[in-house]
C-alpha cells in the first residue's frame, strides 16, 4: 500500500515544533492512484494464483468452490484462460475498492482536521 | 599535540590528507580501553566484558541500579549527572563517566552543567537519528574501529602545507605573537604582531583567526563594547599538560591510548604513540607514552616545575602497573593552555555575544575549536578554515553551520536534510483510525451490498444459494432487498473493525520502532562521550 502523506497540521500551524510533532504531527493521507493499483494487483494476481494452482492440482471437477465466482464475474471458468479473465476482473475490483478506500479516507481527514 | 586520530566522513578533508601525506598516511585498527582499578575495560562497553571485570556482585549492584533508574527516574535531566544516571544508572555513571569527567573538567558532574550536558544531548536530533537509522548511517565514531595516521604524526600534515604554502610564494611566521588587531569602518586595516621583540604592523585585506576568541576580543583596537569584552572574559577554557616519558620497555600496552577512570591518579588519559605509528619510536626496545593531565592555567598542577611533573608522571605509570619507576629513562612536559573550550552555564549567551560583536567586522572570520569555542573536531576545523578561505574569495558560507553534530551525518545527507524532513514526516505520518476504519468498514459494507443486488437481479429458482451462507456468520442475512442491508451493515461493523485495527498496529509499530531509534541514538551519543576530548 503506497502512502502519500501530506502535512495536515502544519497547514494550520507554523509555530515551531519539537522534532516527535514534526514526524507525528502530520496526519497520513492516502494517494488514491497508488492504493488502487496495489490493491487491484494484490487482488488480480490473487484471483489469477489460486485458479492457476487449482489447475495445477487437478481433478475432476476442477475447483467447484472457486467457480461461484462467475456469479460475479462473467466469463470466469476455473482454467487457465479463466485466470486471466479472473485477473482483470479482481484488478479491476481492486483498483475501485482501493481508490475508493482511498476518497473516503481523505475526505474524512479533511474534514477531521 | 598528541595522539589524534585521522578521520572524516568529509571528502575534500579526506583528499586535502591523502594529497599532502599520500603513503605516509597509515591505517591504524584502533583499540583504546578504560583502566579502572587495574583492570581494562572495553570502549564502548561490552557486557560481557564489564561483568567479568568488574564481578558478579559488582554487576549485580549496576544492575539494581540501573533497574531503579527506569522504574524511578530524575524528574528532570539538567545536568550531564542527571542524564547519564537516568540511561544507565547511578553505580554504571559513578563507575565509568564521573570520575574522568570530573578529571577532564575540574568541576564536580552534578554542577557539570546544565549547559555542558544540553550541548551534548541536543545533537540527538529526532530526524537525524532517524535518517541516520534508516540510511545506516549511525555509527559513532568510538564504533569506527580505524583510522588513519601520518607516519611520524601529524606533524607530517602541517610540514606538507608548510612546503605547498610557500612554495606559492606565501609567507609563514612561526613564533610570532598577534599583538594588535587594528579596524576602522567596519573593516580590519592592520594587523599587529610581535617578533624577536620588535613589532611590526601590517596591512590586511581579509583576517582568518585560529587564535583563542577570548584573545582575538582582547586584541581589537578599538577595544569592543565593554558587555562583549565581558562576554569574552567570562568564556572558560580547560588547559592540558602533557608529559612525555622514555620507558626502557618494549611494550607497556597495546593500546593507541587508555582512559584512566582511577581517582587514585591525576592523570587522565595515556598515549602510547608506537602504537599510533611505530616510526615515531625508532628504538624497538623502548615505548613513549604521553601521560595527559587535564588542569587550569596557573592552577596547583600548572605550575609545577616540569621535573616535578616528570616525577609524578612516573610515579603514576609505575603505581598503575605498566611499568617500574626505574624503567623511565627520560621525560619531558608540554603545557596547552586554552586546549579544550568549556561549555560551562550560560557559555552559550556569552558566546553569541561575543560573536555579535566580532560579526560587525566585514572581513573578519573565525575558524577551528578555539577560534569558534566550539567542540569541533579536527576535520571540522580545517573544513572551517577551507570555508573562511572560500569566502574571502567571494562565497557566502556560514562556518557557524558546520555542526560538531555533524560527525553522525554524511556531508550530502546533512545537505539533503530538509528533503529527507519532509520525506520522513510524510512516511511517519500517523494514520487517522476512524477514517481508515470508516473507509474500510464502507466500502466492504458496499461490497456485499452490490453483490447481493447483483444476484437478486440476475434471478433464478434458488437465488444465491451459496451466498446466503454467509447467515452462518451473518445473522439475519438472505439473498434479498433487506438481506443486503443487513449484509452491509455486518460487512461495514467487521471492515469498521478490521480497519481501526489495522490502523492502531500501524501507528503503534511506527511509534515503537521510532522510539527504539531515538533510545538507540541516545546511547550512541554517549557512547562517543570518552571520545570528545
Amino acid at each position: 500500500m503506497e502512502r502519500g502523506g501530506r502535512d495536515v497540521s502544519s497547514t494550520r500551524q507554523q509555530t515551531p515544533q519539537k522534532d516527535e510533532e514534526r514526524l507525528f504531527g502530520s496526519v497520513l493521507l492516502l494517494n488514491g492512484k497508488a492504493m488502487g493499483l496495489g490493491l487491484g494487483l494484490v487482488l488480480g494476481l490473487g484471483v489469477f494464483i489460486v485458479t492457476n494452482w487449482l489447475v495445477l492440482k487437478g481433478g475432476n471437477p476442477i475447483g467447484t468452490h472457486l467457480a461461484l465466482l462467475s456469479q460475479f464475474f462473467i466469463g470466469y471458468r476455473v482454467s487457465f484462460l479463466g485466470s486471466i479473465v479472473g485477473f482483470a476482473y479482481g484488478f479491476a475490483l481492486g483498483t475501485l475498492s482501493g481508490a475508493l478506500i482511498s476518497w473516503i479516507y481523505n475526505k474524512i481527514v479533511w474534514y477531521r482536521n | 599535540m598528541g595522539g589524534h586520530r585521522f578521520f572524516t566522513k568529509n571528502n575534500e578533508i579526506k583528499g586535502l590528507w591523502q594529497e599532502a601525506l599520500g603513503d605516509s598516511l597509515l591505517t591504524v585498527s584502533r583499540l583504546s580501553r578504560i583502566h579502572y582499578k587495574g583492570r581494562f575495560f572495553n570502549y564502548p562497553l561490552s557486557f560481557l566484558n564489564a561483568l567479568s571485570n568488574l564481578g558478579l556482585s559488582e554487576s549485580l549492584l549496576i544492575l539494581l541500579s540501573y533497574l531503579k533508574s527506569r522504574g524511578n527516574p530524575h524528574p528532570e535531566e539538567k545536568t550531564f549527572e542527571q542524564w547519564v544516571s537516568n540511561r544507565f544508572g547511578k553505580r554504571l555513571y559513578e563507575t565509568f563517566f564521573k570520575t574522568y569527567t570530573e578529571k577532564v573538567w575540574g568541576i564536580p558532574c552534578n554542577s557539570l552543567g546544565a549547559e555542558w550536558a544540553a550541548q551534548r544531548i541536543k545533537g540527538l536530533s529526532l530526524l537525524v537519528a532517524v535518517s541516520n537509522a534508516l540510511l545506516n548511517l549511525q555509527k559513532p565514531k568510538s564504533l569506527i574501529n580505524e583510522f588513519n595516521y601520518p607516519l611520524n604524526g601529524p606533524g607530517m600534515m602541517w610540514e606538507a602545507f608548510q612546503e605547498t604554502i610557500r612554495a606559492k610564494g606565501g609567507q609563514i611566521l612561526f613564533n610570532t605573537e598577534v599583538t594588535g588587531i587594528f579596524h576602522e569602518n567596519r573593516r580590519i586595516s592592520h594587523v599587529e604582531y610581535a617578533l624577536r621583540n620588535s613589532r611590526k604592523r601590517v596591512p590586511v585585506s581579509h583576517v582568518i583567526s585560529s587564535m583563542p576568541i577570548t584573545k582575538l576580543v582582547t586584541a581589537l583596537d578599538p577595544k569592543p563594547p565593554e558587555s562583549v569584552l565581558e562576554a569574552a572574559r567570562q568564556l572558560r577554557h580547560r588547559s592540558f599538560i602533557m608529559v612525555g616519558l622514555i620507558v626502557d620497555n618494549k611494550a607497556l600496552f597495546p593500546d593507541q591510548w587508555i582512559y584512566i577512570h582511577s581517582p587514585d591518579v591525576k592523570v587522565g588519559r595515556i598515549q602510547n604513540f608506537k602504537n599510533w605509528s611505530s616510526a615515531m619510536v625508532p628504538d624497538p626496545c623502548k615505548t613513549s607514552v604521553g601521560m595527559e593531565y587535564f588542569c587550569d592555567e596557573g592552577d596547583e598542577l600548572w605550575r609545577l616545575t616540569d621535573e616535578d611533573l616528570v616525577a609524578i608522571a612516573s610515579g603514576e605509570l609505575s603505581r598503575l602497573g605498566f611499568c617500574d619507576t626505574g624503567d623511565v629513562s627520560d621525560g619531558f612536559v608540554i603545557r596547552q593552555p586554552m586546549a579544550y573550550p568549556v561549555y560551562d552555564e550560560g557559555y552559550q549567551e556569552r558566546l553569541m555575544a561575543v560573536r555579535a560583536g566580532l560579526e560587525e567586522f566585514e572581513n573578519l572570520q573565525t575558524i577551528g575549536r578555539n577560534g569558534m569555542h566550539r567542540y569541533n573536531n579536527m576535520d571540522h576545523s580545517m573544513l572551517s578554515g577551507i570555508l573562511a578561505a572560500q569566502n574571502t574569495l567571494g562565497a557566502t558560507r556560514d562556518l557557524w553551520e558546520i555542526n560538531e553534530e555533524e560527525r553522525y551525518l554524511e556531508e550530502d545527507t546533512a545537505e539533503r536534510t530538509p528533503f529527507l524532513e519532509s520525506l520522513f514526516s510524510r512516511a511517519f505520518a500517523r494514520m487517522d483510525k476512524l477514517a481508515f476504519a470508516t473507509a474500510l468498514g464502507s466500502v466492504c459494507g458496499l461490497a456485499i451490498f452490490l453483490a447481493t443486488l447483483w444476484l437478486i437481479a440476475k434471478g433464478g429458482d434458488v437465488v444465491g444459494p451459496n451466498m446466503s451462507l454467509l447467515s452462518q456468520y451473518f445473522f439475519g442475512y438472505s439473498v434479498t432487498v433487506k438481506g443486503a442491508c443487513i449484509g452491509f451493515g455486518y460487512s461495514f461493523a467487521w471492515g469498521f473493525l478490521f480497519g481501526w485495527l489495522f490502523a492502531y498496529i500501524r501507528n503503534l509499530f511506527l511509534a515503537l520502532s521510532i522510539y527504539q531509534i531515538k533510545k538507540r541514538a541516545e546511547k550512541l551519543s554517549i557512547q562517543d562521550f570518552l571520545d570528545g576530548f
